[in-house]
């Protein structure tokens, strides 16, 4: 920054000095126009500042213009602006200036004409001619004078006393007379101390030489004249040494000084008169000079001027740029406490509050993404089954539970109408088809209890929907919740009736016993004293009451059974080898059926309550066979197989299966149930034991007709501890146990 | 005489001449017209020990460019200068200078008298001729010019006099004098005349 200022400093000065340097030899130079003889010296230096300026700028303003041009056709932001400032400044500067110079070289060309008049000129030459007229009379009178002095000499002895009589009575200077080769033979002289008389000058020598007398102005250095006359004397005799006689006469006082104030100032006006065109070109060459360095300068000022005006546009330019890539961080520099300056301070004010802006939405962002994800992970471990749904009924969202509930991959159908995702899934059909209904009538906010019916019986799901918010008053969209809550109402079944079997065991089993005592001894004391048909009466009535409260105790056992909870013993045993004792006790039985066996011998030793296992067995194979009673080619068929979820967690399916009659297909979900039974005999308590004592392994249970008729029965039984805890609700899946119908 | 400073260089011509020259141009450019340039001469110049001290004698042929002689004629006063230097002379290094005289004379004409007026500016001496030829001719005679005294120069030495004339264009007016620093047919200056100083 001070490396900055300390350079604008420099260049300031520079500028400064070369401003003032320029005017100075401007100054000079039109000192030099006007004939000031001490600047006289100085011309070439100014000459040359002048010629430097001019090329100074002229490299200046080259450099501006390549690089304005280069800025254009590279479309540099601010160049075509700083271009028009240019052209305009240029215009604006250039052209007054060419008129005024214009208008300037006429004016002086108009001036200095008008100093000159030919009448001044002419008066001016008539007033030499009378001065020198007048001095032609007076040299005419000494010529005269001279020549009457030689004529006088010719016949005088005495030629010293004759000319000095002369100079007195002519008031001449000097009167001297010449004899052959310039002999000085006699002279006179006005002047006292000693000096030789002045010679005649060869033109004078010449002209007397041709026998004509000579007189001739001289023009003396103080003013005034020395008139010179030369006359030849005449000789006496042919024999005689020619000789001649030359008279000085000085012209002063008035007539002197006017006729050197008319030759000054016809001199004067004869130098101004040539100097006419001299002037008007040195005064045009000084115009040019000052115009080409003011034109010049002007142009540069045009580049400068408009550079410091563009350059915090063009800094602007790049600013808007920046941010308009998202750099928020940019600040400009503030040129002057001008609009610019402003207008430089409202962009970084714009830009920094740009940036905290986006830095607040990034963290509202990052917020808004964590708590996304939170909601994420939340969805997709809760058991509830959760999906979202565009205003067009797209699939937009769904958790692995409503996948799991419905028993369909949601994950692959995203974005996908609702009605096409349904696909073949017959839970999902129902379930859309209740979803569709309600939302085709508008009703955005609802909560139902929907009963799907799936191959594995019956579904119940409690279902609520609520529409997100939206722009103008439609909804953004749906989101529908909902919850298997079929086991759950087999759960709240199963309690009623584990609560139903203790109080049946609890209020009806106390009574049972002292009613059949009462019958016994009632039968006991009055038999013996009644008659034969009273007797066979009684006999009757008693042994029914006996048999009846024999059936309402096996009917209580049974259900104090079934609500018995005793304390699970787990240890690990063969499955396999427990099913052939089972089955070894029922081959024994002559009922006529057939009982087959197919056990995976790779099923490991399973770990669970072997008494409960055998109790499980027990009541399937002897449900199998009351339901074949007096079916023809009656069968059992028994199999085992090992199922593997994930590589540690095994399970031990064991599938029961008859050829009898099956489950009636309007109760296959309740046989589960107590008392449920299509048998004509049967306390119905059966399959419910078996299914609270699988439930108690944390296995899973299964009811379903075979295709080719009768009925299976197949259940889940974890091999270990960690197979039982990770059976948790939906696995292993449904359709990994095989329902058929025979 | 006129004696000036043991210091004092002669003008040459500069380099700015021709860059103001190609500037200008337009400005003064004039029709080229057979003209006469004019040109100085030194017809002869030799010196002569006199008295212990060295006298001058030189021929100078002065013939006016038609430019100055028509600004002559107009009464513009023409000085003409006469630059003499006594060097000695050195084998490798610049000769110094041990004397330089100027010998200046005015030539103006006389309108009314219409004569030329030739005014050695040394002496203020005067004299007038009744034609160019015979002003010129007159100017350009140099007779016992005394030029330096024979004791100021050592006898070891050799040394040199040369001796050059030319319109001196400063003293010419202003506006002339702007013009006459661009123009040919107002630089009128002879060549160097040199010769060895002996006695």
């Amino acid at each position: 920054m001070a490396v900055k200022t300390l350079k604008r400093l420099a260049y300031g000065t520079l500028m400064l000095v070369g401003a003032v340097l320029w005017l100075s030899a401007l100054l000079l130079l039109s000192k030099t126009a006007q004939s000031s003889a001490e600047f006289g010296r100085l011309h070439e230096l100014i000459l040359l500042i002048n010629a430097a300026g001019v090329l100074i700028l002229l490299v200046l303003i080259a450099i501006n213009l390549l690089r304005l041009v280069t800025d254009y056709r590279r479309h540099v932001g601010g160049s075509r602006l700083k271009a028009r400032m240019v052209t305009m400044f240029v215009i604006l500067t250039v052209l007054p200036l060419l008129l005024v110079y214009w208008f300037s070289v006429q004016f002086l060309h108009r001036g200095i004409e008008s100093w000159f008049n030919v009448e001044v000129e002419e008066g001016l030459g008539d007033a030499l001619d009378l001065s020198r007229t007048a001095l032609d009379i007076l040299m005419g009178e000494y010529l005269q004078r001279t020549e009457a002095m030689a004529e006088t000499l010719a016949a005088e002895d005495d030629v010293v006393g004759a000319l000095s009589a002369f100079r007195t009575e002519t008031g001449a200077t000097e009167v001297t007379v010449f004899g052959r080769y310039g002999r000085i033979i006699a002279t006179a002289s006005g002047r006292t101390s000693g000096f030789l008389p002045t010679r005649p000058s060869s033109e004078a020598l010449m002209q007397i030489r041709q026998n004509r007398p000579y007189v001739s102005p001289e023009p003396l250095a103080d003013g005034g004249y020395l008139i010179t006359a030369v006359a030849p004397i005449p000789s006496r005799s042919p024999a005689d040494e020619q000789r001649i006689l030359q008279s000085f006469y000085l012209v002063t006082g008035r007539l002197s000084s006017l006729a050197d104030a008319v030759e000054r100032a016809y001199t004067r006006y004869g130098e101004l008169v040539f100097l006419r065109e001299p002037l008007k070109n040195s005064f045009t060459l000084t115009l040019t000079v000052v115009l080409l360095l003011a034109m010049l300068s002007a142009v540069y000022g045009a580049f400068f001027a408009a550079r410091r005006l563009v350059a915090p546009i063009q800094q602007l330019v790049a600013g808007t740029r920046a941010v308009a890539q998202g750099d928020f961080d940019t600040r400009l520099p503030v040129p002057a406490r001008d609009e610019m300056g402003f207008l430089v301070n409202s962009f970084n004010d714009m830009t920094r509050r740009l940036a905290a802006a986006r830095e607040q939405a990034r963290q509202s962002q990052a917020q808004v993404e964590s708590e996304r994800a939170n909601l994420e992970v939340i969805l997709a471990r809760l058991s509830t089954g959760v999906i979202s749904l565009e205003p067009g009924l797209e699939l937009r969202t769904a958790n692995q539970a409503a996948g799991a509930i419905l028993g369909l991959e949601l994950e692959d159908r995203l974005g996908e109408p609702l009605g096409s995702a349904a696909g073949e899934s017959s839970l999902f059909g129902q379930f859309v088809g209740v979803v569709e209904r309600r939302l085709s009538t508008g009703e955005a906010d609802w909560r139902e209890q929907i009963v799907l019916r799936g191959e594995a019986g019956r579904r119940v799901l409690t279902c609520a929907c609520t529409a997100l918010p939206g722009e103008g008053g439609t909804p953004g969209g749906f989101v529908i919740v909902f919850d298997d809550i079929t086991a759950l109402l087999q759960a709240q079944r199963d309690a009623a009736w584990g609560e139903v079997a203790r109080r049946l065991a609890h209020e009806i089993k106390n009574p049972l016993t002292p009613i059949q005592l009462s019958a016994e001894r009632i039968r006991r004391r009055y038999l013996s004293s009644m008659s034969e048909l009273d007797a066979q009466v009684l006999e009757r009535a008693t042994h029914t009451i006996v048999q009846q409260v024999e059936a309402m105790k096996e009917m209580v056992n049974a259900f104090s059974e079934y609500a018995r909870v005793p304390d699970m013993e787990f240890s690990r045993f063969d499955l396999n080898q427990l099913i052939g004792e089972v089955i070894d006790l029922y081959r024994a039985h002559e009922h006529g059926i057939d009982i087959h066996l197919d056990l995976d011998r790779a099923l490991p030793e399973v770990e669970a309550d072997a008494g409960r296992v055998r109790q499980i067995l027990h009541n399937l194979i002897r449900n199998a066979e009351e339901a074949l009673e007096g079916a023809p080619d009656a069968r059992i068929d028994i199999l085992t197989r090992l199922h593997r979820q994930g590589d540690h967690h095994e399970f031990a399916e064991i599938v029961v299966e008859d050829n009898g009659p099956g489950f009636p297909a309007d109760a296959i979900e309740q046989v589960f149930d107590p008392y449920v039974t299509s048998k004509p005999k049967g306390t119905g308590l059966g399959l419910a034991i078996v299914k609270k004592l699988v439930e108690e392994h944390a296995g899973r249970i299964e009811a379903a007709n075979r295709r080719a008729g009768g009925a299976r029965v197949s259940l889940l039984l974890p091999v270990n501890e960690a197979a039982r805890s990770a059976m948790t609700p939906g696995t292993p899946r449904r359709h990994d146990v095989q329902r058929e119908r025979a | 005489m006129e004696r000036r400073g043991l210091s004092c260089r002669r003008a040459r011509a500069g380099t700015p001449r021709l860059v103001g020259l190609i500037a200008l141009a337009a400005v003064l450019w004039q029709p080229a017209a057979a003209q006469d340039e004019g040109r100085f001469d030194i017809r002869s110049a030799y010196t002569s020990l006199r008295d212990g001290v060295y006298f001058l004698d030189a021929r100078v042929e002065y013939r006016l460019s038609d430019a100055a002689l028509e600004a002559l004629e107009s009464g513009v006063a023409l000085t003409l200068e006469l630059q003499i230097e006594v060097t000695r002379r050195r084998r490798f290094l610049p000769d110094p200078e041990v004397a330089m005289l100027r010998q200046r004379n005015q030539l103006q004409f006389h309108a009314l008298s219409q004569r030329y007026v030739v005014r050695n500016l040394n002496s203020g001496e005067q004299a007038s001729y009744a034609t160019l030829y015979a002003a010129l001719n007159a100017a350009g005679r140099i007779a016992a010019l005394p030029l330096i005294d024979a004791s100021l120069l050592d006898d070891d030495d050799d040394y040199d006099v040369q001796l050059r004339a030319l319109l001196d264009v400063r003293e010419i007016p202003g506006p002339l004098r702007l013009l006459a620093f661009w123009l040919d047919d107002w630089r009128l200056a002879s060549e160097w005349y040199t010769w060895p100083l002996r006695p």
